[in-house]
């Protein structure tokens, strides 16, 4: 683990699309997760924030997010395709080499379910001559796929190589899901570890869930869920992940500040988990503004 | 993730029910140039397209495009001098049924180009820039009767080299990507991973995948490990290789007719294969060791 497999991912920080590249950059981090939007709104067009992102100097990790693809029959399953694609197409163009897929939430009936595997290999099939990966998380208030097990039984009957596991620590702390799960997972096919703690202990319900995941995220080491938060990274470290983690936090107090304070919190982040839970010190890159 | 363990679901063995290669196509700029190579090669032009910039070139059963029209080439990263493998069609039992199925799958389908009275070929998109198109009149009826107008030489002329086949196709991919595009060609066609050691010609890297109808082959070829990390490695179709049954005599006999071959310790020309040097603009084509009937 290093700095440089360390991201953020935008929606933790306020400001324009300008502003946040320059502060991560800034702030020693060599990439970001971006989302659809961050292009779709930028004010000048989203040919004009590619071109923004391509020049930043920053590595694209990965590009969120496709809601409710899969499980869907005749023009809803057509619709969802086209959207998929224009995703993909996205991808290519700002050069992310991951698109993320959250499990469906959509009420479908329970038949439903028997083309989640269908849908998935498709979008793993389109992905591939647009050289994206996808990577695929399930959401604790899902239809069909809830779990990190569920995920992850759903990623190995999927079994396309263009077809992997994103892992959000939220989703271990949210629904008390057991972390051996973890154990199981051949580390090749997790595309992205996404980090968050929480500031709150538990959830009575999952629209208390829903509600508070969009607004109660901490930056790791500032949650009350820090000991089982170091139990699920020292399990992914050990069962040989290397790949990219991305801070995902979600935080009311933060979209109220400009981004050096996130950020900051970000670097005192990775020190936790690099120090206190892999027992790794790593040099910090000195941020620019310091020099 | 290794390639075998990609194969441990099985797909349908031949989902588009695939019967080999109708042609092949390159692009470029320069198509008599180019179309001059194909000639040192032994292939005749025998006909042109009616509306494009399109030369057809064919020797025995083997058809090869050189394409040099103004919307192909906009759509292409490609310098004046150079020359590009651009599409492959696949012989299928029907073609709109297995674009059908291809797309259901999650292919990408091209934007049909046919202007009027042309035949609109089904196509997807494959690696790169490079389009598959899907082929079903290829028995009776031509695809090329409808779309070109043939000159006054033969129209079938025979293979200058005893049982020249096309034996398969060469792609790079990128890095971490080999086993992606395996699951796409294994999904989508029903392509196999060959065992490992099993190796044609002289030039045995990467993965080898058989096609479903087990007339040819794509070898797929990811960047050397100890090659350069900036050396430009584009996901592209890299050349074609013919089959022959005689190595040395189609060396001997295309040397005479001024086709230089590799004569490099790594990669000389023996039995099993032969590498052309770079013919024109990048492009070369490798011979390998290979006994079919010449119709099928």
């Amino acid at each position: 683990m290093n700095l440089g497999n360390f991201g953020i991912d935008l929606v933790t920080l306020t400001g324009s699309l300008e502003i946040k590249l320059r502060e991560v950059k800034a702030a020693g981090f060599s990439q970001v997760m971006l989302w659809a939007r961050d292009l779709a709104e930028y004010p000048a067009g989203h040919e004009a924030a590619i071109d923004l992102v391509k020049r930043s100097g920053l590595r694209v990790a990965g590009m969120q997010v496709i809601r409710d693809y899969e499980g869907q029959a005749g023009a809803q399953h057509d619709y969802k395709t086209d959207l998929a694609k224009s995703h993909l197409s996205l991808c290519r163009a700002v050069g992310a080499p991951l698109l993320v897929v959250c499990s469906t939430t959509n009420p479908l009936p329970d038949d439903s379910e028997r083309f989640l595997e269908r849908d998935l290999r498709k979008l793993a099939n389109l992905a591939v001559p647009m050289a994206v990966r996808i990577g695929y998380k399930a959401v604790p208030w899902g239809r069909f796929t809830r779990s990190v097990q569920d995920a992850w039984d759903l990623v190995d009957a999927v079994h396309h190589a263009n077809f992997s596991l994103v892992l959000d620590t939220f989703h271990f702390l949210a629904d008390q899901s057991s972390v051996n799960v973890i154990d199981e997972i051949d580390p090749d096919k997790i595309a992205l570890v996404q980090l968050a703690d929480f500031s709150v202990f538990e959830f009575h319900n999952r629209a208390e869930l829903r509600d508070r995941a969009i607004h109660m995220r901490v930056f790791p080491g500032q949650g009350v869920h820090t000991a089982r938060l170091a139990e699920i990274l020292r399990r992914i470290d050990r069962i040989g992940y290397r790949g990219d983690f991305s801070f995902l936090i979600f935080n009311d107090d933060y979209h109220q500040l400009p981004p050096p304070f996130a950020l900051e919190q970000a670097r005192r982040s990775v020190k936790w988990v690099t120090d206190q839970v892999l027992r790794r010190s790593l040099p910090l890159r000195v941020p620019d503004r310091a020099r | 993730m290794t390639s075998a363990q990609s194969l441990a679901v099985p797909a349908n063995d031949n989902p588009i029910a695939m019967s080999g290669i109708e042609f092949v196509e390159f692009a470029t700029r320069a198509p008599d140039a180019f179309g001059g190579i194909l000639v040192k090669l032994g292939f005749r032009a025998i006909a042109s397209h009616r509306s494009r910039r399109v030369y057809l070139y064919r020797q025995g059963g083997l058809n090869l495009v050189v394409n040099a029209d103004r919307d192909t080439l906009d759509g292409l990263d490609l310098p004046a001098d150079q020359a590009v493998l651009n599409a492959v069609a696949f012989r299928v039992e029907d073609a709109g049924r297995a674009y059908k199925t291809l797309v259901e799958s999650g292919a990408w389908p091209i934007q049909t180009r046919a202007g009027t009275m042309e035949l609109n070929i089904p196509g997807i998109h494959g690696i790169g820039d490079a389009i598959l198109y899907l082929v079903d009149r290829y028995r009776d009826f031509s695809i090329y009767d409808v779309d070109f107008q043939y000159g006054e030489s033969p129209r079938h002329p025979p293979a200058s080299i005893d049982g020249l086949h096309f034996f398969g196709l060469v792609h790079y991919v990128d890095i971490g990507r080999l086993d992606p595009w395996i699951d796409f060609y294994r999904q989508l066609f029903g392509f196999t991973v060959l065992p490992t050691g099993q190796s044609f010609g002289i030039l045995p890297k990467g993965v080898i995948l058989q096609s479903p109808c087990k007339l040819f082959y794509l070898q797929l070829i990811p960047p050397d490990e100890n090659a350069l990390w900036d050396v430009r490695w584009d996901e592209r179709f890299a050349r074609l290789a013919f089959g022959v049954p005689d190595v040395k005599a189609a060396v001997t006999l295309l040397g005479a007719r001024g086709v230089p071959f590799e004569e490099r310790e790594s990669f000389h020309a023996t039995e099993k294969g032969a590498l052309t040097q770079n013919l024109y603009g990048g492009m070369n084509f490798e011979f390998v060791l290979s006994r079919r009937d010449a119709d099928e």
